[in-house]
Parts: structure tokens; sequence; C-alpha cells
């Protein structure tokens, strides 16, 4: 049986949750809208999500601009589905039964966009630390790759917590099966 | 499985049904099915007591090991 400071703590997280993705929606969406904006109309690069000015970068090397650019999109789509992901494992968990194989599947899959994410960031942060190397300026960008490192830390715990919780999965299914 | 559980054969020898069985050892219809079915992935020796109890036999006319 659930507290009922369990029940609001879960509660606030569900919403605080959805709060997170739509924030993540609206900027993945805003920044492939901005891209496919820019290829047709290379003025507005000055003027990208979040008054991003990229328009230095663009003029040197086109190269560089998309590379880049197709980095921050898919960092940025990939966060937004990780929190689709954990919305809709809140949405179905039951908490006074969660040891089944959905939840299982679900934080495995967690794990592996975490990953993903944190090590698509680092190397983001590696192309454009190379970019600068170069002649590039790029210090409008850092924020978007700042937290690989924490991304990364967060998928390995995860991909732990995925392990035993498989593992109670299987102690529950032998528990169901003993008579 | 290469435990086998003969309770429907014990069963017809005493003439009992699953909803009785199920009274006399107090273990739920589908616990007893899961078991009967061999779908069991193991069974309490309070269980198997019950059931031995009930149905007056001993652990070895109830289980059988079969080499696959």
């Amino acid at each position: 049986m659930m507290s009922n400071t369990n029940n609001l703590i879960f509660k606030g997280l569900h919403i605080v949750a959805w709060v997170i993705f739509v924030g993540l929606c609206i900027e993945a969406g805003g920044l492939i809208v901005n891209f496919f904006y820019s290829l047709y109309e290379p003025e507005f690069v000055q003027n990208l999500y979040q008054n991003l000015d990229l328009t230095e970068m663009y003029k040197q090397s086109k190269w560089a601009f998309f590379n880049v650019y197709s980095f921050l999109i898919v960092i940025s789509i990939l966060k937004a589905y990780l929190f689709y992901i954990l919305l809709r494992l809140m949405h179905k968990m039951d908490l006074l039964k969660p040891f089944n194989m959905y939840v299982s599947r679900q934080i495995s899959l967690m794990s592996y966009y975490t990953l993903s994410i944190g090590l698509l960031s680092y190397l983001g942060r590696q192309v454009a630390i190379s970019l600068t190397h170069q002649g590039y300026v790029i210090d409008n960008l850092n924020h978007f790759w700042a937290d690989s490192q924490a991304f990364i830390v967060m998928g390995a715990v995860l991909y732990i917590i995925a392990t035993i919780f498989k593992k109670g999965v299987e102690i529950q299914n032998e528990n169901d099966l003993t008579v | 499985m290469a435990i086998i559980v003969n309770l429907d054969v014990m069963m017809a020898k005493r003439k009992m049904s699953l909803n009785e069985l199920s009274e006399k050892v107090n273990l739920s219809l589908s616990n007893l099915s899961i078991l009967k079915t061999g779908k069991a992935k193991a069974i309490r020796f309070s269980t198997l007591e019950a059931i031995c109890e009930a149905l007056d036999c001993q652990p070895g006319e109830l289980l059988e090991f079969s080499k696959d």
C-alpha cells in the first residue's frame, strides 16, 4: 500500500516530466523548423532558435554548420523521446505491482537512450572543440552539450537499475509460480 | 519440465474434484491449476504435506522424475 506522501511525490514528478517533455518538444521542433528554413533562406541563420546566430560558421563552411546543427537536432530529438518513454512508463506503471517485463523493458530502453544522448553530446562537444581550433566561433553552442557527462553517468546508473529490476521480475515470476 | 506432477491421477483415484481439494488444502483454484498443468516452478513442503494429507498418498506418488 502506497503512502499519501509517495502518491503526491509521484503525481508531482509526473507533472514535472510533462512540463519538461513539452519544453523539449518545443526545442526539438524549433531546431528542426529552423534547419529546413535555413536551407531555403540562408539569411535566417543569424536568427535561429533561442536567438542562436551561426552566420559566421555558415559563411566559413556550410559543411561545418550542417554538421554541428545535425548534432543539435539529433540530441534534442533523443531527449524529447527519452521523456516520452518516461511519461509512457509513468502512465502505465502500477506502483503496487511494479515488477513486470514491460517496466523492465522501458527502464532498459531509457538507459540506452540516456547513454546515447551522453555519448552524442560528448562527441558533439569534441567536434565543436576541433572546429574552435580551426577558427570557428561556437561559444554560443556550449550549453547544448554541457551536460554530456551527466547523461553518461545517468545512463550507466539506469543500466544497473534495469539489470537489478530484470532480476526482480525473474524472482517475482518464480514466486508467482511457487505453490 | 523434468518433474511431472501426477495430481490429476491421484485426484481421479481418490475421486476428488479440484474444488474439493482446493477447500481441503486451503489453496486457491488457480494455484492448484498451476500445479496440475505442470506450470509450477516450485512447491512448498507445507503445500505438499497438505495435498498428501488430503489425498492420503506419498509425495513419491504425486511427483515423478522423467529424463527429457
